[in-house]
């Protein structure tokens, strides 16, 4: 089995292990990008809908709720800026 | 729409405009202000809170106390009502069948109304239209001439045995109040069944349902002792709390107050109930041990929503503070037109 990876890896040339190399940088990128986009999701769903049903009894709230409803939109943030980093650095 | 641990959307949106709608309640220090006024004021503060829009509407109809009482009532069923709508899934049938008591109250309003001869708009005034039957429903039982005939329009409906089969006790005895313990024994029997038949949620229902029955039951023992009264107790108590008809029978022979109270501290283990009967140890008087029963039950089910925050406990919490929100003004009210001193009137609020 190794031996045969080895020889595969022998075959390939200069610029198919560079290509192979961007795709493992994309692959990273888009599971940074979605699984934070997932965290942030289920983050949003407690929150947001808490926020409606205060804005749905007092309009005041609205700012403050928006502005909570928001916050795990770090965490997408994050995972863009790892997948930023993967492909452009 | 099922997120981490099973909890999902529409029950976290519910719960937290039941916790708004309980922020807005009348706080402690308004009632203090509203006891040093007089009754216009109290209706002009009542008109600028959550009652402004009934206040508005019938303010041409009524005046005065029968003002407040109508609006008090006709925000009490449209709130309840609201909430029936707003509830999701399993939420909306735990909801729906505790607000099935006031159909009990409800009926017997109309029954002890026909059987005193009160005028029609009299008994509408007082009904609250929040349970099983609605406006409509309860319009119907008010055309009826007299008892026999309100119980033969329920036909059908699940009181109906119980009250086909009290009704003549009732009119022999010109009490309702044996109809009325057996009607809340079998509501009680009917939502306990319901609770334990595997819905999710059941457990925490249930532990609301054991706190208010065990209340239920402990007002009943305390007001039997006021009154000394020798009739057969055993079918005042309601059963499915921590109290068994036998130790009920056998606390209500106990004369001395002292071994009664000790004897109560060892059947229940919630402290804050175990501090009170400390406290009411010494003679009371049954309102003020009512009261103190009342608050006590509020704060264990303030406690139950705060360990349970999405659970059908934040809206039980919110439906029990509105009822005595309306039950203090409609007590302020009346002790104002009846002219009575502020200090008797704070007896009967709940705060």
């Amino acid at each position: 089995m190794a031996a045969e990876v080895v020889a595969a890896v022998d075959v390939m040339t200069v610029e198919q292990i560079a290509a192979s190399q961007m795709g493992m940088k994309a692959l990273g990128a888009g599971i940074a990008v979605g699984l934070t986009g997932i965290g942030s999701g289920v983050a949003e769903m407690g929150i947001g809908s808490a926020a409606v049903g205060a804005v749905a009894e007092n309009k005041d709230m609205f700012g403050l709720a928006l502005l909570f409803t928001v916050i795990p939109e770090t965490i997408v943030i994050f995972g863009l800026v790892v997948a930023l980093l993967l492909l452009f650095v | 729409m099922v997120g981490m641990r099973g909890i999902s959307a529409p029950y976290i949106y519910v719960c937290t405009r039941m916790r708004v709608r309980k922020a807005k309640l009348i706080p402690r220090e308004e009632y203090q202000r509203m006891l040093n006024m007089g009754l216009p004021e109290i209706t002009r503060i009542i008109g600028e809170t959550e009652y402004k829009q009934e206040i508005d509407e019938l303010g041409t109809t009524f005046k005065g106390i029968d003002l407040i009482e109508v609006a008090l009532s006709w925000n009490l069923a449209k709130e309840y009502q609201k909430i029936q709508e707003i509830t999701p899934g399993t939420l909306k049938t735990f909801t729906q069948a505790y607000l099935r008591r006031w159909d009990i109250q409800n009926v017997l309003t109309i029954l002890r109304g026909r059987m005193q001869g009160a005028k029609t708009g009299k008994i509408k005034e007082i009904l609250v239209p929040a349970g099983s039957l609605d406006t409509q429903a309860l319009d119907r039982l008010l055309g009826e001439e007299n008892p026999e005939r309100v119980i033969e329009a329920l036909k059908g409906h699940h009181m109906y045995p119980v009250l086909a089969r009290e009704y003549p006790y009732a009119k022999e005895s010109g009490s309702f109040s044996r109809m009325e313990n057996e009607l809340f024994k079998q509501f009680y029997a009917e939502i306990i069944a319901g609770a334990e038949s595997g819905i999710k949620g059941g457990n925490l229902f249930l532990d609301f349902i054991r706190l208010d029955i065990d209340i239920k039951n402990l007002k009943t023992l305390f007001r039997l002792r006021a009154d000394a009264l020798d009739a057969d107790i055993r079918e005042m108590h309601i059963p499915g709390g921590a109290l068994s008809a036998t130790d009920f029978a056998n606390l209500n022979t106990i004369k001395n107050q002292g071994e009664f109270i000790d004897m109560l501290k060892g059947l229940y283990r919630q402290k804050a109930l175990l501090a009170l009967l400390d406290e009411i140890r010494e003679e009371k008087t049954i309102r003020d041990v009512e009261t103190r029963l009342t608050r006590v039950q509020l704060e264990q089910m303030e406690k139950m929503s705060k360990r349970h925050p999405i659970s059908i406990h934040p809206i039980l919490v919110y439906l029990e503070k509105k009822k005595y929100e309306v039950f203090n003004l409609r007590a302020l009210a009346r002790g104002k037109e009846s002219k009575l001193p502020s200090e008797k009137i704070v007896d009967y609020l709940v705060m």
